[in-house]
């Protein structure tokens, strides 16, 4: 049929190229493929070491062995291990402590840092001191701070007469987890004070007015304008704080390497010590046993970020 | 439009699959078996031939030295090999790193499949990793070098030779260490005493008499989690007391030598003995100590006399050494386990790495290498460079090297004895009675249970 012949056909017979999918159709392949990337990278990255993690830790793997499936031996042997308890215990009293920390004082520092105080650009910039040090440097200056002979702690404790010999801070069943949440909470705390600001400067001015004029007091505007407000962020804070102070491994490491005897044993610390004997297992099963927590705290803080919504 | 999106999306998944796959290539030739005796590359050649396939080539020899407590001795070993590979034309690259992390870093290494062509580790590790079919065999180039020096020196022969190892030989030692004690000569003396300790009790009587807290505290051993922590198994097996039985098998901390041991050291260290921080030391806690004058004597390879010798010689001069004191059953003369050149089964460089080997054996540089190190010699050419017969460390090093005591003896040393000197059994032990308040026989029980766990594991 010529070019004039299917011109000349009434426009209803004319075949039309069938497309093989629909605009929708096309646009769903469209967003599929774009986030495609995003699921591979996840998939290799995360979820498959997610999961091949639980799986070595139901095996008696060894570095460079495959190794055999022993089903719950490993945690067996993990919960009747005295370490591992002490370590339970240490890890909730180091992210719970250290945490509240820099809730309370993170909130009260943003807080201030949001009122027109003079210098207080300088304050914000000063307060990231902490959070840009390197961990490493971070750490080691701490535990000179807290150095039995030589530290800076114990000089202004003994000139200042408020004892008679010195405070031995990191070696001491007492002090060392107190030591180690002061230098853990110092560390973190700025990213606390950083996030709340930017999320204070976000409140509306008019509902503080509205406040005012009913007369409110500063605590109830506290409580009923600004906190829930900023509530979203301070779910989101908490619960990434959490998961890093749980995984925090510098922290412990520089300053006391777990002791004196377990006082300071956490979770990235055991697993560490773990990996010194090769057993991929027994570490990978002190690795997956923090995971009850972790999910825990992200059910929670979805569970009220659903609520808020 | 479209089309453009999708070629762009399939572009950055083609680029996002190359960035996740393996870093480094296979390796080209199979992994021995382990314990076996079959080789992963070629059949071996002359030395210098054996460089010749990877001259030109783009390939990096990678080797991991372990760090020491003396710069000038890690530097001469990294120009050693960044010379070797200039002659060789090989390009080389040498990591050196913290030994006390070496067992971690192998271990993600191995996982990840980035092993080093040649490394140094020390034997415990040699052990685990061996029986994991990780390192090559090397009794042939053990074989080789040890008569180009004149013979391998008895003890480090025998150390090298254990049963564990299956009657092969996976490293080349390059060196052995082992504490020597060390003592505050001024301090003691105007405290009037003027001999080496004779035995560890003698030791804590004239530390008492001689300290003067805070400035100075007598004894200056570790306790903490630590390598130099696990001197205190040394010192509870002069006392009578064994980690396990004559066989290896069975754990037997649970004795009355090993209560009167722990009774001794913990009243030691109630009695304000030891240097404040000494249960959370890191490695160099106690030569920060000792260095600082804030310890009277403590016990070490050798790194703090080469710090007095470059930088503190007033110290120094104050300073004596002798060997580890006696307990009341037994003197024990540990020498420490010798270090060793290793070659993963992983190596693209099997024949080049021996060939480094034996580079590095030449005694030229071993005698230089050693002034700097804090070794005893592990070959009979060695017995007779200058600096033992000259430095009072390494005099005594030598000492320990022909005199001393195997490693773990009168312990089995076998894997088991390694993991619980690596999960730093002893120390906790004291740690549990000084710092959690345990009674003597609760922390010598809770011991016994955590030692036989180790040990059942190897049943």
């Amino acid at each position: 049929m010529t070019q004039q012949a299917i011109s000349n056909l009434p426009q209803s017979e004319v075949r039309q190229p069938q497309p093989r999918f629909n605009m929708s159709q096309r646009q769903s392949i469209m967003g599929y493929l774009l986030v495609l990337p995003v699921v591979l990278c996840l998939t290799t990255l995360v979820i498959y070491p997610f999961f091949y993690a639980i799986y070595i830790s139901f095996t008696d793997r060894m570095v460079g062995q495959p190794g055999n499936f022993i089903g719950f031996a490993n945690y067996r042997y993990l919960f009747n291990w005295i370490d591992f308890r002490a370590t339970v215990k240490n890890t909730i009293v180091l992210v719970f402590w250290v945490q509240t920390l820099k809730l309370v004082l993170g909130m009260g520092i943003a807080l201030l840092l949001n009122q027109q105080i003079r210098g207080r650009q300088l304050w914000r910039s000063t307060i990231l001191i902490p959070w840009a040090m390197p961990a490493f440097v971070a750490f080691i200056t701490w535990k000179l701070l807290f150095a039995p002979q030589g530290g800076a702690f114990n000089y202004i404790l003994i000139n200042l007469g408020l004892v008679n010999s010195h405070v031995d801070f990191l070696s001491t069943k007492a002090l060392a987890m107190p030591s180690v949440i002061t230098a853990s909470f110092w560390r973190g705390f700025p990213f606390w004070v950083i996030s709340f600001l930017a999320a204070l400067q976000n409140v509306p001015q008019e509902l503080y007015e509205a406040a005012a004029i009913d007369g409110s007091t500063a605590w109830q505007r506290f409580r009923h304008v600004t906190l829930p407000n900023i509530r979203h962020v301070v779910l989101v804070v908490v619960l990434l704080s959490t998961i890093w102070t749980t995984n925090s491994f510098e922290a412990i490491w520089l300053m006391t390497q777990g002791g004196p005897s377990n006082a300071t044993m956490t979770f990235p610390v055991l697993a560490y010590f773990g990996l010194q004997n090769l057993r991929i297992g027994e570490a990978a099963s002190v690795s997956v046993s923090m995971l009850p927590i972790f999910a825990m705290l992200a059910f929670i803080v979805a569970y009220l970020l659903q609520r808020e919504e | 439009m479209q089309k453009r999106i999708l070629w762009a999306v399939t572009m950055l998944l083609v680029l996002l699959l190359a960035s996740c796959a393996p870093a480094a290539a296979p390796a080209e030739a199979p992994a021995a078996e382990a314990g076996g005796d079959q080789e992963a590359a070629p059949p071996a050649e002359p030395a210098d031939t054996a460089a010749e396939p990877a001259a030109g080539s783009d390939e990096v020899f990678t080797y991991w030295g372990g760090l020491i407590f003396s710069d000038a001795a890690n530097q001469m070993l990294v120009d050693r090999i960044t010379q070797w590979g200039e002659e060789r034309g090989i390009q080389t690259e040498v990591v050196m790193i913290n030994q006390n992390e070496t067992t971690q870093r192998v271990s993600a290494a191995i996982e990840a499949g980035s092993m080093p062509d040649a490394l140094d580790m020390g034997e415990g590790l040699m052990l685990l990793l061996s029986q994991q079919g990780q390192l090559e065999v090397l009794d042939d180039l053990y074989g080789e070098i040890g008569e180009t020096h004149g013979g391998w020196i008895d003890s480090v022969n025998e150390l090298t030779e254990i049963a564990a190892f299956g009657g092969n030989r996976y490293g080349i030692p390059f060196g052995v260490g082992g504490n020597v004690l060390y003592r505050r000569t001024d301090a003691l003396e105007a405290a009037g005493f003027t001999d080496a300790p004779e035995t560890w009790m003698e030791l804590r009587d004239m530390a008492a008499a001689a300290q003067n807290p805070p400035e100075t505290y007598g004894m200056g051993f570790a306790l903490s989690n630590v390598g130099d922590g696990n001197l205190t198994t040394t010192m509870l097996q002069s006392w009578g007391g064994r980690v396990a039985n004559d066989e290896g098998t069975e754990c037997t901390l649970d004795t009355q030598e090993t209560r009167d041991f722990l009774t001794w050291i913990t009243d030691a260290y109630n009695d304000g003995l030891f240097p404040p921080g000494a249960t959370t030391w890191d490695g160099a806690g106690d030569n920060v100590a000792y260095q600082s004058g804030n310890a009277l004597f403590i016990a070490n390879p050798g790194s703090v006399y080469l710090y007095m010798r470059d930088n503190d010689p007033e110290l120094g001069d104050a300073t004596q050494y002798s060997a580890l004191p006696a307990g009341p059953v037994m003197r024990l003369a540990p020498m420490g386990a010798p270090n060793y050149r290793v070659i993963p089964t992983t190596s693209n460089f099997t024949e080049e790495a021996k060939d480094l080997f034996r580079y590095l054996a030449e005694d030229e540089f071993m005698q230089e290498y050693y002034f700097n190190a804090i070794y005893g010699p592990v070959m009979q050419s060695q017995v007779d460079f200058p600096i033992f017969t000259e430095g009072p460390v390494h005099v005594g090093l030598l000492d320990l090297v022909l005199n001393g005591t195997p490693p773990a003896y009168p312990d089995v040393n076998n894997a088991a004895f390694a993991e619980y000197g690596t999960n730093f059994l002893t120390p906790r032990m004291v740690q549990r009675v000084v710092v959690d308040g345990l009674s003597i026989d609760d922390a010598v029980l809770e011991t016994q249970k955590a030692c036989q766990d180790i040990y059942d594991k190897y049943q």
